[in-house]
């Protein structure tokens, strides 16, 4: 087991290292030059010379990512976005708990609906319930997330206006000039993002979890359950649920961390300053340093949460425990 | 040596068990087949006998080398086949099939049956596709199928008709051995006996020699000449098949005899049944000496836990590797655990000084 | 011979799904039954209906099953009971295991968490007690280090272990009924005799009554007082075992002991009984024996045979048109034919 973890961790670094560097690699063959964006429309060569020495372009793109890699282990900073000048950290340490409360609300509203359906449906199969229950799996898997925003936003926020339409509030400490602050602002503007957020993979639950249950419940150590005499309640708690839910745990795990590098459509559409809305735009003006931050930080949520996820694993099924 | 098609000879196969972070370390090896020697005579049937773990698959695929074998020699048809290459083993594949055991697993089930059976034929190019599909015709009317059903899916056959066409398909470029590894296993009974029938008659009209592999003894006390009876990676004994069910000089045959159930409740009442204690133990660490003496009731101390002992000769084909051989067959399990005198000292006198 | 009433007593059992292909009739007119501290063996081979008809007396099937006759367990009708009533009798007092052990136990629980959880399903005593029992019946089957091992999951035993564990689970309520559903079938043989020799034993030890489920004609001559053939959903011979072995007196029963492979005796060749069992979505007319039977004749395509008593016995039933002189010929053939 402790093996297994230092042998994860070796990897971890491997792909750490794999992913920020392609990441530079991609960025300089793209041909556009970042000099030229960050000086300005009306720059002049010379100014456009000066700016790339001053932003550190001029050297060789080996040597940047060293240069980078060195920030980054020794002086623990992500470096200074090429065109605010302000530190990528506190940049993404802005970004990510608005991307956090996103992600983890909303994952907690599609757990609350896709294991009752999920459930229900693997026990009633072919019912009214679960015929309708697929029909949703079907729609939600096909609207596109940003139509479903765009839609929600419209009728909650804007043609009926019990919602509030976009932004963010934070729930502690607003900075001064804020429109709104406070837990109960912050909910109500999280929810419509919850919503577009979860529906897809409430979708993607339900179908996933139906199957499990449904696969579970033909298992022979269920049949041994009834045969001693177990009640139905005891059945699926003790004996269905149990071993139904592994497999979704973990897909739990992956998705979370895959979502923490940035929800980008709900950010978008709900003008929810997170690291999605942080990605889209660092790309849209070759900000380098901001676009490493962010692939660092979500790299490192998937590599934390797969982790977490496959020692949680071990923890729940003694099978791969005790090996 | 024409008159023996395949000479087995020591030949061991060892799975490597790792250990480590990064550099992984051999740290042990699981003996799957651990020294097994045998002959197999042209024409006849060598029955192979074991429970689970004791080798006999590892080891039939070894002959068949689908595995390569760790250690040993494997001559077929008086070719040293152990080491050969791939490209040097193809045209040799021709010569030697396998029957599997899972009918509803060895057959693929998104291709015909036509196809099946005569993928051999145009992988070895034994002749036009014209040609190939007679013989196909032909083979699935050898084995009771209907040669109309050339093109139909696998899942339209029952258990043993699937077997059937396994059968066709091993036969389809005539082979001169058949591996047959737990054939009938999987079938009801009434469905066994015909395959087992089956088998049997095409054995006399091709000429073929097969090596059938099975836990059920009554099955290949039926079906074979003779017999090996392995135990976790070893041969325990090997006998003409008559005469191992009728004088069992092994204590592990003497077990696994007596724990068959018998069809006839008199009799099944009247006979002693040898219940092995515990377990088959585990292939990684096998017992020191006599892999089975932890079990068996004619242990001895000091002779049976030291050395592994020697196949002894009863005559003719008959060998067991025990020190103490059981003298007569039936015995109770008293009579099995007093040990004579004078089979001790031969016994001692048989290690190695 | 049955002045006392049977312990089980299954009247004309059947048994049908609804599937997508139509109906299919599983079990279609079943009787037999059980006295108390006996041993029934039921035997057939696969799709005859000898596992769904001890699932239906158990209350197991799936809810698309349409079942109907009975099942008297001391006078009580099984089919007619409330739910609640047979989750009390189910591990209680019938209780039932299974063929496969490598997947009949939960992976993710203890096994003596496994064995408590169906002891306190029945009995309203502490967490404590009810571990004392399961450590008692682990011991009772032979598991070695019962102590230490109580603690381990299931993936840490052996199949043979396993078995055992199974057997421990459902004899720690004392039931007077064990069902028992090819439990050595996926075992080798050594541990086959041990896990048969174990059921023996403790049958002895607690007077249980035990149905046993196989298509192992040799296990139920080792351990079954009354052995019921079934064919296609129905039963075609019934009867004590000494009897039955020695005057077997329907075709297929023939058929079957011809086809076996012998150990004590060398069989030339066996006899095999041609085709396959029919399917239950639509079953031949009148015997459904017939397609396959060499002695079959106008009468069993027309009608259906019922069972009748054997001459000269009280408890000997089968299923079959054929004369008694022709079937004393033929019992007498197959029986030479495995005795040479």
């Amino acid at each position: 087991m402790y093996r297994y973890i230092v042998r994860r961790l070796l990897w971890a670094v491997v792909l750490f290292i794999a992913v920020t560097m392609v990441t530079y690699v991609i960025f300089f063959v793209i041909p556009a030059d970042p000099a030229v964006l960050a000086a300005g429309r009306s720059a002049r060569p010379a100014d456009v010379e000066r700016v790339r020495v001053y932003l550190g372009l001029n050297h060789s793109v080996p040597y940047q990512y060293a240069l980078f890699l060195k920030r980054l282990v020794v002086d623990q900073s992500l470096g200074r976005s090429f065109v605010n000048r302000r530190d990528v950290d506190s940049m993404v340490g802005e970004a990510a708990p608005v991307t956090a409360s996103l992600v983890f609300g909303g994952a907690i509203l599609w757990m609350l609906l896709a294991m009752p359906i999920g459930v229900l449906s693997a026990l009633r199969p072919r019912s009214l319930l679960d015929r309708s229950a697929m029909v949703f799996v079907l729609i939600g898997i096909s609207m596109p997330v940003v139509w479903i925003g765009l839609v929600l936003q419209f009728l909650f926020g804007f043609k009926w206006a019990i919602l509030p339409n976009a932004g963010y509030c934070n729930v502690f400490n607003p900075p001064t000039g804020a429109t709104c602050g406070g837990p109960v602002d912050w909910f109500t503007h999280m929810i419509l993002p919850w919503t577009t957020f979860a529906i897809l993979f409430t979708a993607i639950y339900v179908r996933m979890i139906r199957s499990n249950v449904m696969d579970t419940l033909g298992e022979d150590y269920v049949r041994t359950a009834r045969a001693k005499g177990a009640p139905p309640v005891q059945v699926m708690t003790k004996h269905v649920l149990r071993n139904a839910m592994l497999p979704v745990v973990t897909m739990l795990g992956m998705d979370i961390g895959i979502a923490l590098g940035g929800a980008i459509f709900t950010e978008y559409i709900f003008g929810l300053p997170g690291l999605g809305r942080l990605a889209v735009t660092s790309l849209q003006n070759f900000d380098l340093p901001t676009i490493e931050g962010v692939v660092v930080f979500s790299t490192l949520c998937i590599i934390i949460f797969n982790l977490l996820v496959d020692i949680l694993y071990a923890f729940i099924d003694p099978r791969i425990r005790l090996e | 040596m024409n008159d023996e098609i395949l000479v087995v000879d020591n030949v061991k196969k060892h799975f490597p068990v790792t250990q480590g972070i990064v550099l992984k370390k051999q740290v042990g090896a699981v003996k799957a087949v651990d020294g097994v020697s045998f002959t197999v005579r042209r024409g006849e049937t060598l029955g192979v006998v074991g429970e689970s773990g004791c080798g006999k698959s590892t080891m039939a695929r070894c002959i068949m080398r689908l595995l390569d074998p760790t250690d040993g020699r494997i001559v077929f048809d008086g070719r040293d086949i152990s080491r050969l290459s791939r490209a040097q083993m193809r045209p040799i594949r021709r010569d030697m099939m396998m029957i599997f055991q899972d009918p509803y697993a060895s057959l693929n089930p998104r291709k015909r049956v036509g196809f099946i059976v005569g993928e051999a034929l145009e992988v070895h190019k034994m002749g036009t596709e014209a040609e190939v599909k007679r013989r196909v015709q032909e083979l699935l009317e050898v084995v009771g199928l209907n040669p109309e059903h050339y093109n139909r899916f696998p899942h339209e056959f029952s258990g043993g008709q699937r077997q059937r066409i396994g059968i066709a398909r091993a036969l389809a470029v005539n082979p001169k051995l058949i591996v047959c590894d737990e054939p009938v296993s999987a079938l009801d009974v009434s469905v066994q006996a015909q395959i087992l029938n089956l088998l049997k008659d095409l054995q006399s009209d091709f000429g073929l020699t097969y090596i059938f592999i099975a836990h059920d003894l009554n099955v290949v006390r039926y079906i074979s000449d003779r017999v090996m009876v392995m135990y976790l990676g070893k041969m325990a004994e090997f006998a003409d098949s008559k005469e191992l069910y009728a004088s069992p000089k092994h204590p592990y045959t003497g077990a696994l005899l007596s724990a068959v159930p018998i069809p006839n409740p008199k009799l099944g009442r009247a006979r002693h049944q040898i219940v092995l204690e515990g377990d088959v133990p585990n292939p990684i660490n096998p017992p020191s000496g006599c892999v089975f003496h932890p079990r068996c009731p004619r242990f001895k101390e000091g002779v049976c836990d030291v050395d592994d002992p020697p196949a002894f000769s009863f005559g003719g084909s008959h060998q067991a590797k025990c020190y103490y051989p059981l003298e007569r067959w039936p015995m109770t399990v008293e009579e099995i655990e007093r040990r004579p005198a004078e089979r001790l000292e031969q016994a001692v006198a048989a290690l190695p000084h | 011979m049955t002045t006392a009433e049977p312990l089980l007593d299954v009247r004309d059992l059947r048994t049908a799904f609804l599937t997508d292909d139509g109906i299919v009739g599983a079990v279609d007119g079943v009787s037999f039954s059980l006295d108390a501290g006996r041993t029934l063996g039921i035997v057939g081979e696969s799709g005859c209906g000898k596992s769904v008809t001890n699932l239906t007396i158990m209350g197991l099937n799936p809810k698309t099953a349409r079942v109907s006759g009975q099942a008297l367990l001391r006078g009580e009708d099984l089919l007619q009971a409330a739910p609640r009533r047979l989750r009390e009798i189910r591990g209680n007092e019938i209780a039932m295991i299974f063929q496969d052990p490598m997947t009949s136990l939960n992976p993710v629980h203890r096994i003596g968490d496994q064995l408590v959880e169906a002891v306190l399903l029945h009995n309203d005593i502490s967490h404590a007690e009810a571990k004392a029992r399961a450590l008692e019946s682990l011991e009772e089957v032979g598991i070695p280090q019962a102590a230490r091992r109580i603690d381990d999951y299931p993936h840490q035993f052996s199949g043979g272990m396993r078995q055992r564990v199974m057997i421990a689970m459902a004899l720690i309520n004392d039931p007077d009924v064990l069902i028992a559903d090819e439990p050595t079938t996926a075992l080798d043989v050594t541990t086959q005799a041990q896990i048969i020799s174990l059921i023996a034993q403790l049958q002895k030890e607690h007077g249980t009554a035990v149905i046993i489920i196989t298509h192992d004609l040799g296990v139920v001559a080792e351990i079954a007082d009354e052995i019921v053939v079934m064919y296609a959903a129905r039963v075609v011979e019934r009867g004590p075992v000494d009897e039955l072995f020695e005057r077997p007196s329907h075709p297929y029963t023939w058929g079957l002991l011809g086809s076996l492979p012998r150990l004590e005796a060398d069989v030339e060749r066996l006899a095999q009984i041609p085709g396959q069992p029919p399917s239950l979505l639509a079953p031949p007319r009148g015997c459904r024996f017939n397609p396959r039977c060499p002695y079959a004749f106008q009468r069993c395509h027309d009608e259906d045979p019922t069972l009748i008593k054997v001459s000269g016995t009280d408890d000997h039933v089968q299923a079959c048109f054929l004369d008694e002189g022709t079937k004393a010929r033929e019992a007498a053939k197959t029986l030479s034919a495995a005795a040479a």
